[in-house]
């Protein structure tokens, strides 16, 4: 029969929207991992031929330049899809249960850390495992490439953590613009970003300050570099916040 | 003819047909307000509507806690109802009826005694 | 009684096109209310507004006595069930059902279990596979089972055949005397949902034009049919709403009769029929359009 429970508290609430994003795991759970086992396993099948294709003598040359490999990139940018399908299908789904717009974002952030917690877990242990077999036995390198740091774990950890939040709280902002403004508001957007960042590389190129960033960056090493992302990172969560604030589930 | 009158009204001469049909009797329950909503399918309040009538009337009474019963003498209340009714309902539209075929008041007559005969 | 809702001066403007305006009304706690209007005359806007689904341009609202925008406490008593609902495409159908309880406190999941079965839901099925008469079943069992003190429902039942639409209609009736609740809803099929609603709204235009209750509106009109010449007569010095007729025989909506008048009519043999909800709401939405015309 009914029980009438107690209406829930306002931290229940906001898990009641995690538990949301969680009820169907498909597309934030288990798409992810396929996609990264199916680049994993392409990623296995040109090792194997270049180790077996080399000449032993050439070997250890062959394999080096396999640390500039962008193959693992793709799910960091995979992540940002995640997130804008994420919000644009949930909002007003979650509008219709009677969710409110500040519970609905709080709860989806809630949801991008924990699983920017769970795959970067995820990738660190795949990194030590990758090292620890040199490279899967075929001297590949997927989860320690030179993008990741040249840290050790702890620090290939951090930079994996700090790169998921960025792709997923500025994929969020932009799913924001878009339910707020549609079609033309992202529009405008990209043509302002796009006019921000131009006018800033036009701006370095005119004051020869390129030498400069590079510096800057250097001076900072890995995580140091990666860190500064989490000043978008905090800026695209909060504008997102904001920007619903006032969007309404027109469909 | 006056099919246009309200719904409760209708209900409750849905009922004071079956007490007068004897489908209902006396000092028997009757179903609930909510029972005579879902079988009609019109809102409760309608139907409660109906049901507060005949109480009113004195057709119907509320046994506190079982439900709604069938007055004692509720039949006979209610054939007598209807006799004085009778000649405004039936008699009155069967004349202007006759009145407009050109039948006349022995004619009628006639034509009653024939339908009688078994 | 007390109000579960207030609107007071309640406007929505979207740009040029005022879809409210002005509205003022109040909704009593426990009863069927219809919102009945023409496509397109504001009631799915009005509904939004009442859930903080979208934001007023002027006036007030105050649901459960506070305004509903952004307010948890409010929205967790309500329920809002309409037709365009989109749900998550690669959701299956228990998932909507594994997680509507988490938002709504007085939810029945046999109630739920037992709808389902009635309007056969196949639980583990693709929403984007879904038929539209199945993504409107969705709709309706959560609305029902969820209990919600206040819901509302905006034609959520059009993608159903009729034969499931019944079934929705009887649900909700045994469901609604059983566990008494504000409901609300919204149509423009007003035949189909008439016996069942307690109060009525009517909107044309983004005003209220009818605010009153079922019973008594019923009473405001009626049909007399006749002669011609009988029906002329009887008429006469009274308010028409409407004309019809065919050879000799005329048949004309009046305002009004009281009980003397009906016996005056059918002792001129004339006959009386009752005028249908979704007629008389026709009637006298023209008439209020000829009525704003001339008081402008």
């Amino acid at each position: 029969m009914t029980t009438i429970t107690a209406p829930a508290t306002p931290a229940q609430r906001v898990i009641n929207v995690v538990k949301l994003q969680f009820a169907n795991p498909w597309t934030t759970l288990i798409l992810p991992w396929m996609i990264l086992g199916i680049i994993f396993l392409a990623n296995l099948a040109v090792w194997a031929i270049i180790f077996t294709a080399a000449p032993l003598e050439d070997r250890a040359e062959a394999l080096e330049g396999l640390q500039w490999s962008g193959a693992s990139t793709f799910i960091f940018v995979y992540m940002m899809v995640v997130a804008v399908q994420t919000i644009a299908v949930t909002f007003p789904f979650a509008l219709g249960y009677g969710v409110t717009r500040r519970d609905y974002y709080l709860g989806s952030a809630l949801a991008f850390v924990i699983l920017s917690v769970m795959y970067s877990v995820g990738l660190t242990i795949l990194s030590v495992i990758e090292q620890a077999t040199n490279g899967w036995g075929l001297g590949g390198r997927m989860f320690t490439a030179i993008y990741f740091g040249d840290g050790g774990w702890v620090s290939r950890l951090f930079i994996f953590f700090v790169l998921f939040l960025f792709f997923f709280f500025v994929g969020a902002a932009i799913a924001t613009v878009w339910v707020r403004w549609k079609a033309n508001g992202l529009t405008a957007f990209f043509v302002a970003l796009g006019a921000v960042l131009i006018g800033a590389a036009a701006l370095i190129t005119l004051t020869s300050s390129w030498g400069q960033v590079g510096s800057f960056f250097a001076s900072s090493g890995f995580v140091g570099s990666y860190a500064w992302s989490l000043v978008i990172t905090v800026l695209a969560g909060v504008l997102g916040f904001f920007i619903l604030r006032r969007a309404t589930p027109k469909s | 003819m006056d099919e246009s009158r309200p719904l409760f009204v209708q209900i409750a001469q849905q009922i004071e047909n079956d007490i007068i049909a004897g489908q209902m009797a006396e000092e028997t329950q009757v179903p609930s307000t909510n029972e005579f909503a879902a079988f009609y399918r019109i809102n409760p309040a309608t139907a409660l509507k109906g049901v507060s009538m005949l109480v009113d009337e004195g057709i119907l009474y509320k046994k506190r806690g079982i439900g709604m019963f069938v007055s004692s003498g509720a039949q006979a209340l209610l054939v007598g109802k209807r006799r004085d009714e009778f000649a405004a309902e039936f008699i009155r539209p069967l004349l202007t009826e006759a009145t407009k075929l050109g039948i006349s008041t022995q004619q009628l007559t006639d034509m009653i005694r024939k339908e009688e005969t078994p | 009684m007390t109000s579960v809702v207030e609107v007071s001066g309640l406007t929505k403007r979207f740009g040029a096109v005022t879809a409210v305006d002005n509205v003022s009304f109040s909704i009593e706690e426990n009863k069927i209310y219809g919102l009945l209007g023409r496509n397109g005359a504001g009631k799915t806007t009005i509904m939004q507004l009442l859930t903080g689904q979208d934001f007023a341009s002027s006036g007030s609202i105050q649901v459960f006595g506070q305004s509903p925008v952004e307010n948890a406490k409010v929205l967790q008593r309500i329920s809002f069930i309409k037709e365009s609902q989109r749900y998550p495409e690669d959701f299956r159908v228990k998932h909507v059902f594994k997680s509507a309880p988490w938002f709504f406190a007085g939810w029945d999941q046999e109630f739920a279990e037992r709808l389902i079965d009635d309007f056969r839901l196949p639980m583990n099925r693709v929403i984007k596979k879904l038929s539209r008469g199945q993504l409107s079943s969705i709709g309706v069992i959560v609305g029902l089972a969820s209990r919600a003190p206040l819901t509302f429902f905006d034609e959520p039942y059009l993608g159903l055949d009729a034969v499931a639409r019944q079934i929705f209609y009887d649900r909700l009736l045994a469901d609604y005397a059983e566990h008494p609740r504000t409901v609300i809803l919204s149509t423009h099929l007003i035949d189909e949902v008439a016996d069942l609603l307690e109060h009525v709204l009517v909107i044309d235009e983004g005003r209220i034009i009818i605010d009153d209750d079922a019973e008594t509106l019923r009473g405001t009109a009626t049909t007399v049919v006749g002669t011609r010449a009988a029906v002329d007569a009887f008429v006469h010095g009274r308010d028409v709403l409407h004309r019809d007729g065919i050879g000799g025989l005329a048949s004309i909506t009046v305002a009004g009769l009281s009980p003397a008048h009906r016996q005056e009519a059918t002792a001129a043999g004339l006959e009386l029929s009752p005028v249908s909800l979704q007629q008389l709401i026709i009637r006298r939405t023209n008439t209020s359009e000829k009525e704003f015309e001339v008081s402008a």
